[in-house]
């Protein structure tokens, strides 16, 4: 098996709010393969974008603090890494594209001044330079006369031209890591195939590893080798995505699948689809979360053990943390 | 199933007068919709489907009048809301309802939830009792999923999928024949979403609504629309019924809609790549194409669609306005 | 902030009303708890001066200018006249406040009336008002509140009403822009969607969500009308025939070389109330600031 670029081991994140402490993260293990896509899915609430987050050593501390585990890149764990070692880090090993490209780009510098302001900041590389090497990047995320966007301030573009230049800021330094937390949500659909397009282009290209962040199934499908799905700060399921996608086992991973609309063969049919699934209620409250599993609420198949004892992430490559699951199985 | 119309909408067109760019220069007009028409059949759901710049929600506002419409007409029931003066029209407002697309925003955060699926009730029925109105309104909560012992809560003591339900329950208080439906899952979670889609669906059959449903995602307009208007640039390119629009789409661009939106059954795994992409993003509703507003992201774009604007022809199936369609 | 599930079960929580959200937040802050109970200790002072107490001010009691802490029966010391400062304070408490209060209330009620009009309605009605505010705002204000006050003669509500006339325009401008920031959220189009008139939505829908600003700048007004106060009775245009701190300050100015207590003492009283009032209007703007909340 191939050595993981990234390796997060049993990962436990707090945070102090007025509730008393929160466990936000509680025991991630995740691998990120080099070239690869990991896909993280789950509801608002559910702790993926702070796993996000945390990887790119930018959890706001207080309120939040890393309470346990690691994360390993590259053979150094980073939890341990100093702010100068993670700046340096991040934008040049590790960068991120967000789901906002209206806010996430400075209003009063141009699309060019901001690349090339990440490429001075990690490369030796002159103004003059930075500028052409920024034209370029323009270029290759498929952004149309480039030199006369790179004189575009961010309001002169449309959304999906913003995180084309995020995207560029992003790669401007050949980071081995892309974290795209939902990057797309603020886009239109057409808009939301181009950036995917553009996604796996660049990864096929630089062979950049992606973590995609995303509560949207399909985008699963379209762009992940491999899921995780949380839940309520865990890994409640994880394996490759067809496993995931045709086999799920966890009763949240069925219920999130079978709630989607997604388009289908039978939206070409007569008559009335049948009804959606629904998964009763909400996510709990991370504040409310008591022991035993933090879906057992809303489970169809919860049963005694489920409320007084919470389950471990179990098997070989499609990993499950449901007792009745392993129930079935066994 | 009947073929009386609840609502028909006849060459509408809404224009917004944008500031001056100089002192003395005129003031840019976008046209938001142009040349719209469609019509609804009671019991059903008709879809405006479209990206954000398409006019679906400005088509709709127009409609009901909350948005202030240039020209056309809307026949609802027989009657022309657009020539109604203020009195009659806010009269009319008790058979058209709204649902939002902000759970967040839609509530006053003032109100108690009680109060607020009350006040339709206050403003068109003022000569009927308050006990029957609060009674009402305990009758609506169960429909829609709430407990009638959470009235006097305010809205920000519930989750969206819960302020969504009180926004539901507030749209059916006056018994409305016709409901607009604002992307009204657009911003829940995708659990969330389904509980809210299965609500409304189980409505329409109880209450015989009629829908208006404004959405972008094709998923959630193919799970509960009849028919289905695909709006670009102010203007619908293509109308069907659901099982012609899906199967087999006319317009290239209902057709990259269809392509651009998330499957499951496209893996990555099996080396999926997208057909009939498009390019680039959609014109400036102020300064509109002369030909078909689709030309410039075409990819079956020709000579004849960037000087000529493409109108809707019909066929035993569908409309479509398209001088090369797919077939 | 918890949210409830029915299929989830459990009771039913309490309604909290934003308000007594915003109650909650305030009653932990320290500096506003200090300035309520700052103000309340004022009020009380000055109402116990205004209707129990029975000196008169004016009356001239002692030696002038004798130092406080000389003569028991004057603890503050006398003014250039003989007369008595704690008696001047009792009784020309009242006035002051009343000034501030009343001052306040005509800038919010004009400052609401034409904000919410023209914040609302937009257009030419919005130009044209606001061409109007402009107009008053650019006015040199204690000169304009000089010529109201002198062709009307000096009184506790002249000088009120000069006050409001030259502070509305501020609350006006807040006002329209709340309105003009409500009136786009799906609430305001919600309430035309079920058949609400403009009166019903600019006044029950609009207007409670856009009071929390405007309280907080009333607060603030009623601090600056008392100041204004101060300076115009400094100018000696105030009602000579009513007691008012600015008036103890203003008779006594000439003499502050002499004697520091007859301006000090006055001066010392408006201070701590401009400082309770802020400290007020600082509190309730964080209570009402949502953002701030969940610390």
């Amino acid at each position: 098996m191939t050595k993981p670029l990234l390796s997060i081991r049993d990962l436990k994140v707090e945070f102090s709010t007025r509730y008393g402490h929160v466990t936000a993260l509680n025991g991630i293990d995740l691998d990120l393969l080099p070239g690869e896509t990991l896909g993280i899915v789950g509801e608002s609430g559910c702790g993926k974008s702070i796993t996000a987050l945390t990887t790119m050593g930018l959890i706001p501390d207080p309120p939040g603090r890393i309470a346990g585990g690691r994360i390993v890149f590259d053979g150094e764990d980073i939890t341990q890494a100093d702010a100068r070692r993670l700046r340096s880090l991040r934008g040049a090993e590790i960068s991120m594209i967000f789901q906002e490209p209206m806010t996430s780009l400075n209003p009063v510098f141009t699309a060019g001044d901001q690349i090339a302001e990440a490429i001075m900041l990690h490369q030796s590389a002159n103004r003059a330079e930075a500028d052409r090497m920024a034209v370029e990047l323009l270029r290759t995320v498929g952004i149309p006369e480039p030199e006369r966007r790179a004189q575009s301030f961010p309001h002169e573009l449309s959304g999906g031209m913003r995180q084309r230049v995020m995207i560029a800021i992003a790669i401007s330094c050949r980071p081995r890591i892309l974290i795209a937390d939902e990057p797309t949500t603020a886009l239109d659909v057409t808009v939301q195939a181009q950036i995917f397009d553009l996604m796996r282009d660049i990864q096929q290209q630089f062979g950049v590893a992606i973590m995609l962040i995303t509560h949207d199934m399909g985008a699963i499908a379209e762009m992940a080798d491999r899921v995780a799905v949380m839940y309520a700060g865990r890994i409640v399921e994880k394996g490759s995505a067809d496993a995931i996608l045709d086999n799920p086992l966890h009763p949240y991973t069925r219920g999130l699948i079978g709630c989607i609309p997604v388009l289908g063969k039978e939206a070409g049919q007569e008559g009335r689809m049948p009804p959606l699934a629904e998964i009763p209620g909400i996510v709990p409250p991370l504040h409310l979360l008591g022991q035993g599993c933090a879906f057992a609420d809303r489970c169809p198949l919860a049963f005694d053990r489920c409320r007084t004892e919470s389950p471990m992430l179990k098997g070989d490559v499609h990993k499950v943390a449901c007792f009745a699951a392993e129930m079935e199985a066994a | 199933m009947t073929t009386e119309t609840l609502l028909d909408v006849r060459g509408l067109s809404v224009r917004f007068a944008m500031p001056r760019k100089s002192l003395f220069g005129q003031r840019p007009v976008l046209h938001a919709v142009r040349d719209v028409s469609f019509s609804l059949r009671p019991g059903r759901t008709l879809g405006l489907v479209g990206e954000s710049g398409s006019g679906k929600t400005t088509a709709a506002m127009a409609t009901i009048r909350l948005a202030a419409a240039h020209t056309g007409s809307v026949l609802f029931n027989g009657i022309d809301l657009l020539k109604l003066d203020a009195e009659a029209m806010r009269q009319q407002r008790r058979h058209l309802q709204v649902i939002f697309q902000d759970p967040y925003s839609s509530l006053n955060p003032r109100e108690r939830v009680g109060a607020i699926v009350r006040e339709p009730l206050d403003l068109m029925m003022p000569d009927s009792s308050k006990s029957d109105r609060e009674k009402r309104v305990r009758e609506l909560f169960g429909l829609v999923g709430l407990r009638p012992d959470q009235m006097a809560l305010f809205p920000h003591q519930f989750s969206g999928g819960q302020r969504q339900r009180v926004s539901i329950a507030r749209a059916l208080a006056t018994n409305p024949r016709l409901i607009v439906c604002d992307e009204p899952v657009s911003a829940l979670d995708v659990a969330i979403q389904a509980q809210i889609l299965n609500l409304l669906r189980r409505l329409q059959d109880d209450y015989g609504l009629s829908y208006l449903f404004i959405s972008h995602d094709l998923g959630v307009v193919q799970f509960i629309c009849d028919d289905i208007a695909v709006m670009y640039l102010g203007q619908i390119v293509e109308f069907a019924d659901r099982p012609t629009l899906f199967s087999r789409p006319r317009h290239p661009y209902t057709a990259a809609l269809l392509s651009a939106a998330p499957s499951l059954a496209r893996r990555k795994s099996a080396g999926y790549v997208r057909e009939g992409a498009v390019k680039g993003d959609p014109p400036s509703p102020l300064n509109v194409p002369v030909g078909c507003a689709f030309a410039s992201r075409c990819p079956r774009v020709q000579s004849k669609c960037r000087d000529e604007r493409p109108v809707l022809h019909h066929n035993a199936h569908s409309a479509v306005a398209c001088h090369y369609p797919l077939d | 902030m918890s949210t409830i599930e029915p299929a989830i079960g459990g009771g039913v929580p309490e309604p909290v009303s934003p308000l007594r959200e915003a109650w909650t937040v305030y009653r932990r802050n320290a500096p506003a708890v200090f300035g309520t109970l700052l103000l309340f200790a004022i009020v009380a002072f000055v109402l116990y001066g205004t209707f129990i107490y029975k000196g008169d001010p004016y009356e001239i009691v002692w030696a002038p200018q004798t130092p406080p802490g000389v003569e028991a029966t004057v603890p503050l010391g006398t003014d250039n006249l003989g007369r008595d400062l704690l008696r001047g304070l009792l009784k020309g408490g009242g006035p002051t406040l009343a000034v501030g209060a009343a001052a306040a209330i005509i800038t919010l009620v004009i400052g609401i009336l034409l904000g919410g009009i023209a914040g609302y309605f937009g257009g030419w009605i919005d130009d044209l008002l606001m061409r109007i505010t402009e107009f008053f705002q650019v006015l040199p204000a204690l000169l304009f509140a000089m010529v109201v006050i002198t062709l009307f003669s000096p009184s506790t509500i002249t000088t009120s009403i000069a006050i409001g006339v030259v502070l509305w325009p501020q609350t006006a401008r807040l006002t329209r822009a709340e309105f003009l920031k409500i009136r786009e959220l799906e609430y305001v189009m919600a309430a035309r969607s079920i058949g609400a008139r403009n009166g019903r939505i600019m006044w029950k829908v609009i207007l409670p969500n856009a009071l929390p600003p405007l309280i907080v700048s009333a607060t603030l007004t009623v601090g600056v009308a008392i100041l204004f106060q101060a300076g115009l009775s400094f100018l000696g245009l105030d009602d000579p025939n009513t007691m008012s701190w600015g008036l103890m300050i203003g008779t006594n100015r000439q003499y502050i070389l002499d004697a520091w207590w007859p301006v000090t003492f006055p001066g010392v009283a408006i201070f701590l109330t401009v400082f309770a009032v802020s400290l007020v209007g600082d509190g309730l703007n964080d209570a009402f600031n949502p953002k701030l909340r969940e610390r």
